[in-house]
């Protein structure tokens, strides 16, 4: 139990110091790259809970996949500039932490009248295999499993369509433009 | 009940604070993208945790399918805020206000 704990509790500590850098970073490229360490922390505490199959897929799709996209986008759009604050929108700051830090509060306190649903715990089935995962993908939600397919399409034709630079006059397509490189 | 499925909450609950806060405080449109897959990530943390507490078996695929969500969000996001920069030269939320009554 010892050392199984002190590992869950550094993955506690790089999930909330990554968060507290993705809120506190400045710079875009920074805040993504904590963004990456929150994921990993976040994928070990699947790990912890021995749901391997949704902590590999986190490490692949979030911090693989997702963020390298976001890093692209960041690289792209060169912005590496810090960001300012207007006169007018740093006093509505204040307000947006009061209210989330409310927000905070009530989750917690629903967190903690928890205590009730113990009884139900009791009598629960053993932690889910990574089997009966795969099992249910393919036969209660077949479904939408496939669903989720026909989605990722709507989605890269989607980016393409939005992504795409058109000339309204001559009909031309063309990913770069020329001015803009120069 | 295992001692650390509360904190687990906790700390889903925190993360997605943050992610909230982050929406609110950022002004760079990437950034409170950023955030908003912060919240999807404190969400996914609840679930797996709930599901491995109740011994329930979707909460495996329940997280997939928010993936692919985000996923696909962050595509086309993406795509469009480039689409944005190509006419405005930045993507600075709070200045895009196209669609303002």
């Amino acid at each position: 139990m010892g050392a199984q704990f002190l590992i869950y509790g550094i993955l506690y500590v790089v999930a909330v110091v990554g968060g507290l850098m993705v809120l506190f970073n400045r710079d875009t490229v920074k805040s993504a790259m904590s963004l990456v360490l929150v994921m990993l922390a976040l994928a070990g505490h699947y790990f912890y809970m021995g749901q391997e199959f949704v902590g590999a897929i986190q490490i692949i799709v979030y911090a693989g996949a997702i963020m390298v996209l976001f890093l692209f986008v960041i690289m792209l759009l060169n912005m590496r500039e810090r960001e300012v604050m207007p006169w007018y929108l740093r006093s509505s700051r204040y307000t947006g932490a009061v209210l989330a830090l409310a927000f905070f509060f009530l989750i917690a306190f629903g967190i903690s009248t928890f205590g009730a649903v113990e009884v139900a715990s009791a009598t629960a089935r053993p932690a889910p295999s990574n089997n009966e995962i795969f099992s249910m993908l393919m036969t209660k939600y077949l479904v939408p499993f496939l669903l989720t397919s026909v989605l990722l399409l709507v989605a890269v034709i989607g980016a393409v369509v939005m992504g795409r630079r058109h000339d309204p006059e001559t009909g031309e397509e063309y990913l770069i433009d020329d001015e803009e490189m120069a | 009940m295992e001692p650390t499925f509360i904190y687990t909450l906790v700390l889903s609950a925190t993360l997605f604070t943050f992610g909230i806060i982050g929406v609110m405080w950022k002004r760079n449109a990437i950034s409170i993208f950023m955030n908003v897959e912060l919240m999807l990530n404190a969400a996914n943390l609840a679930f797996v945790a709930f599901a491995r507490e109740f011994g329930l078996i979707q909460g495996g695929p329940l997280v997939l399918f928010v993936m692919t969500v985000a996923a696909a969000e962050a595509g086309v996001g993406l795509a469009i805020f480039i689409a944005i920069y190509r006419t405005r030269r930045h993507i600075r939320a709070d200045e895009i206000d196209l669609l303002r009554g």
